[in-house]
């Protein structure tokens, strides 16, 4: 029996990513979630486009935030926005919340794995639906969970460790937003694809709110910094 | 309802703008043993009359659990109710399945009908002939529905169908308005109550009928026998103090019949002599 895969060419399906966007850091504070991400996409090592949008609200509950290949980004908020369509048709009073988008985006993102044809990102899913917080995260091979914070990329391994360290219960909305920031500037000196126009948005009972991208304040004058590879293996 | 020449096909119009097939389909349900739910702001109870065709039978199942939070009783052709049940079942099952989260009674009984409906003009299809009460919770709360063979749905405080519901319905009539506030013990009781209504003065015992919960914090479940005939107990003998609330049957019916003690059981085979109800 023919496989999808085997009556796909190759050239139809995801091989390698072309325009890609970086880190999504997000965590759960009093209110709701907070998340963010830069506006930057890149071209391979090209920091091509500047203004990307990463973060977009979904229906009246959630906040998606992407890394990955952004035209794969762009073809999920087409079925998120046919599916949040259908959802509000019933006109019922019923509406899906965050849980539900995060496990419908999940057999969608396992489903492509599994024809070999994936949908190249890792996404990051948050909102509030009566009171209950929910925050996860679902990758391109369909591995997903829930957690307090969630990152993606190199977050994963530069800002997880800070958000354990720091993150509690109940943080009020200036110090997620500072946490977010001290996160955000961490990529910003260490990861490559990073560029200095960030994005921050909330979503709380009330909604999303997507506030305008700006820069962080950086210093370039750590002595770390003025020669970095003095005193590194191999060097003289 | 008289045969006429407008009523062997479901999708021939009378001239009056009645599909006739369709209500035939309604009398079939009228036709199927009583089936009643009601509900509060927290819980619903469904109960049915389940009476078995000869001591070596069993009983005929008229209650499904849909989902742990849905679940339907059924008057009419059990075997469509049983198909029915099954779509149900599976519509559950493929939401959860997808998001992870329990399907909205309001959309499931939305789907139902659709269903129904699609027989009532196909000229290939004959209309289901059978009426759903379904019970379940929703974020909204708890509801009860009624599925129509029409596809019409209606959402209720209280409702019961099948042969001899009036005498059912008209003691819910009478209760409805507390039941929003009812504990779930007093919501069982008024389901039993009403159960008893539809006997019209056979005995209430555990044996012929079957009571279903559904409740916060309680998924859908069938009480079993030792359950249910505890409750009559309880509250046949807070019974003796009520005054005589029952409807119409005349006094004498009800006297040989609901006096609680187990000679009677004998008393009660013997009511079919008494004229049954007119609805």
């Amino acid at each position: 029996m023919a496989s999808n895969s085997d009556l796909v060419s190759d050239t139809q399906r995801t091989l390698y990513p072309y325009v890609t966007g970086t880190s999504v850091v997000a965590l759960k504070y009093k209110d709701g979630i907070l998340m963010a991400a830069d506006m930057g996409g890149s071209y391979g090592s090209t920091l091509r486009y500047k203004s990307i949008d990463r973060l977009k609200p979904i229906g009246k509950h959630s906040l998606l935030g992407a890394s990955g290949e952004i035209s794969d980004f762009q073809e999920i908020l087409h079925y998120l926005d046919e599916l949040i369509l259908y959802d509000n048709m019933w006109d019922d009073g019923n509406s899906l919340g965050p849980k539900e988008v995060h496990n419908y985006l999940t057999q969608v993102m396992y489903n492509r794995r599994n024809k070999f044809n994936p949908l190249w990102n890792a996404l990051v899913l948050g909102g509030v639906k009566n009171g209950q917080k929910y925050l996860g995260m679902v990758n391109m091979i369909g591995i997903n969970f829930e957690d307090n914070h969630v990152a993606t990329g190199l977050g994963n391994h530069l800002t997880r460790p800070i958000l354990r360290d720091e993150w509690h219960e109940n943080l009020t909305f200036e110090e997620g937003v500072k946490l977010l920031e001290k996160c955000m500037r961490v990529l910003l000196y260490r990861d490559r694809s990073a560029v200095n126009k960030i994005q921050i948005s909330k979503i709380t009972e009330e909604g999303a709110t997507l506030f305008p991208p700006y820069s962080l304040k950086t210093y370039w004058e750590f002595t770390a910094f003025k020669n970095p590879t003095v005193g590194a293996e191999g060097s003289w | 309802m008289f045969r006429n020449q407008y009523d062997t096909d479901v999708t021939t119009w009378s001239p009056a703008g009645r599909l006739f097939q369709v209500e035939y389909a309604m009398e079939a349900v009228k036709q199927g043993s009583a089936a009643i739910g009601l509900r509060s702001k927290t819980h619903v109870v469904l109960a049915c009359v389940n009476k078995a065709n000869s001591e070596l039978s069993s009983h005929q199942k008229k209650i499904f659990k849909v989902d742990d939070h849905i679940g339907v009783a059924i008057a009419g052709l059990t075997a469509d109710g049983r198909v029915l049940s099954r779509y149900m079942r599976n519509e559950c099952i493929n939401y959860s399945y997808t998001y992870e989260s329990p399907l909205p009674v309001g959309r499931l009984v939305v789907q139902l009908a659709d269903k129904a409906q699609v027989c009532t003009q196909r000229s290939w299809k004959r209309p289901y002939g059978v009426g759903l009460l379904v019970g379940g919770l929703d974020e909204s709360g708890a509801h009860l529905y009624y599925n129509c063979p029409s596809g019409n749905y209606f959402e209720y405080q209280a409702f019961a169908i099948g042969s001899r519901s009036q005498a059912a319905k008209t003691y819910l009539e009478r209760k409805f308005e507390n039941f929003m506030g009812s504990s779930r013990e007093e919501l069982i009781k008024d389901a039993l109550i009403a159960t008893r209504e539809s006997l019209q003065g056979e005995k209430l015992r555990s044996s012929v009928c079957t009571v279903a919960v559904v409740g916060v914090g309680e998924p859908f479940h069938i009480l079993d026998q030792e359950t249910v005939q505890k409750l009559i107990d309880e509250f046949e003998i807070v019974r003796e103090d009520e005054p005589p609330a029952e409807p119409q049957p005349p006094a004498e019916q009800d006297a040989p019949a609901d006096q609680g003690t187990g000679a009677d059981q004998g008393a009660a085979a013997a009511s079919p002599d008494v004229a049954p109800m007119d609805i």
